[in-house]
């Protein structure tokens, strides 16, 4: 007992010197660098194409990096990868387990992933030999629902679980490289940063924690959220952490100070952050909510500069193209909707 | 939320030690910079420049397309 309690008081005296550690550098807010610069004016998107095809929820969707094919996972048992400009269904991939909760698209462009209720992370290999798309591997270990996955290549993939851990794959044997351990509730939502070298996880603890994923160490924790994290991407400069939260609120966190640093809300929006997405400055934040609605925020000054109102139910999973060209919404109305 | 066993309360200590060594950077240079950094890229953003979108390969040009 009572080195359980000595471990407490240490982990509490911890938290307080990083607390103060934080206040130190803070020696300006993003309300201060921002005065001077003028409000973006309303954006209005419009509905390009509607792609149409799943026959159940869409959970999630992810854009390839050509900025012109995406994938999307529905309840419906499939995995479809579209051509988002002819809206062509290049791929139907029918799934083991219909509880998909993630999908993945490789940089590579020949594979994508996806998993669920199954607790396992599969793979598909898109450019198999005789043009079948088949099963590549089963990453199984995890003791609790996946979450999200993201490839950081075509050998190594990241996954995030309800049994409150993410995990490196090495996917050519299946197996486990690194456990990141330290989260207290479910991983919701997980990013990896543009080089690469660290990602990113939020959880049912209201928490984000920024990994060192060669180290195999937890760098920064940042709270703030007054609930779950579902949703969580990293600035398009690697930078700084933009969360969303069933707390009705979506925060930035800068990383190289450690501080949060603005609070993305509004008296009327009560509902909770499912997906967001950065524009490709940075400039705006398009944010995805369970009332049917996108709200894109002018990530400095704080407004909301426009809304994306198009789908008949919860706005499940957004992305936008690595070229900033298109936003893409997928919806528990079945439906995935491009946006520019 | 879990509650810790000791083994996972001797992790997150370490962790928390870990986490404490950051080196934390000042915010007056790292928010400057990330304000400068999206203003310098504003101009390529094409949800904020009608004039990227001129060739906007979702919308589509004629009312016929050659298969």
């Amino acid at each position: 007992m009572g080195e359980m309690e000595e471990l407490r008081k240490e982990a509490e005296s911890l938290k307080d010197q990083i607390t103060a550690a934080r206040k130190t550098v803070q020696d300006t807010t993003l309300q201060e660098a921002a005065a001077g610069i003028t409000a973006v004016g309303r954006v209005q998107l419009k509905t390009r194409k509607t792609l149409r095809g799943h026959l159940a929820k869409i959970y999630a969707m992810h854009w390839g990096a050509d900025s012109t094919l995406c994938v999307s996972a529905s309840q419906d048992g499939k995995l479809i990868v579209w051509d988002s400009i002819t809206t062509n269904k290049v791929n139907a991939i029918p799934l083991k387990s219909s509880w998909v909760m993630t999908c993945a698209y490789a940089p590579s462009g020949n594979l994508v992933a996806c998993g669920g209720l199954d607790n396992m992370c599969s793979i598909y290999n898109l450019k198999g030999k005789d043009g079948n798309v088949k099963v590549m591997r089963e990453l199984a270990a995890h003791t609790g629902y996946l979450s999200c996955c993201r490839f950081l290549s075509d050998t190594e993939i990241i996954t995030s679980s309800g049994d409150c851990t993410c995990v490196l794959w090495d996917i050519e044997t299946g197996t486990e490289k690194t456990i990141f351990a330290g989260h207290l509730g479910d991983c919701m939502s997980l990013a990896v940063s543009p080089d690469f070298k660290f990602f990113i996880s939020g959880a049912c603890d209201f928490t984000a924690k920024l990994w060192d994923i060669r180290e195999a160490q937890c760098r920064q924790t940042f709270s703030g959220h007054e609930s779950d994290i579902n949703a969580i991407g990293f600035f398009p400069n690697g930078n700084a952490v933009i969360t969303g939260s069933d707390d009705a609120t979506c925060k930035l966190y800068d990383l190289r100070a450690d501080q949060e640093l603005n609070t993305y809300q509004d008296s009327s929006i009560m509902c909770g952050v499912t997906s967001l997405a950065p524009s490709v400055s940075g400039r705006l934040l398009l944010a995805g909510y369970d009332d049917f609605n996108v709200n894109i925020w002018d990530t400095l000054k704080s407004e909301r500069v426009g809304v994306l109102a198009g789908h008949d139910n919860r706005v499940s999973c957004i992305g936008v193209s690595s070229d900033g060209m298109a936003c893409c919404t997928g919806s528990w109305d079945s439906f995935l909707k491009i946006w520019n | 939320m879990d509650e810790l066993d000791l083994p996972q309360m001797k992790k997150e200590v370490e962790s928390l030690k870990y986490q404490l060594a950051f080196k934390r950077e000042k915010s007056s240079k790292t928010v400057t910079d990330l304000v400068k950094w999206i203003e310098d890229g504003v101009p390529e953003d094409p949800f904020l420049n009608p004039e990227l979108m001129k060739s906007n390969p979702w919308v589509e040009k004629g009312k016929c397309i050659l298969l």
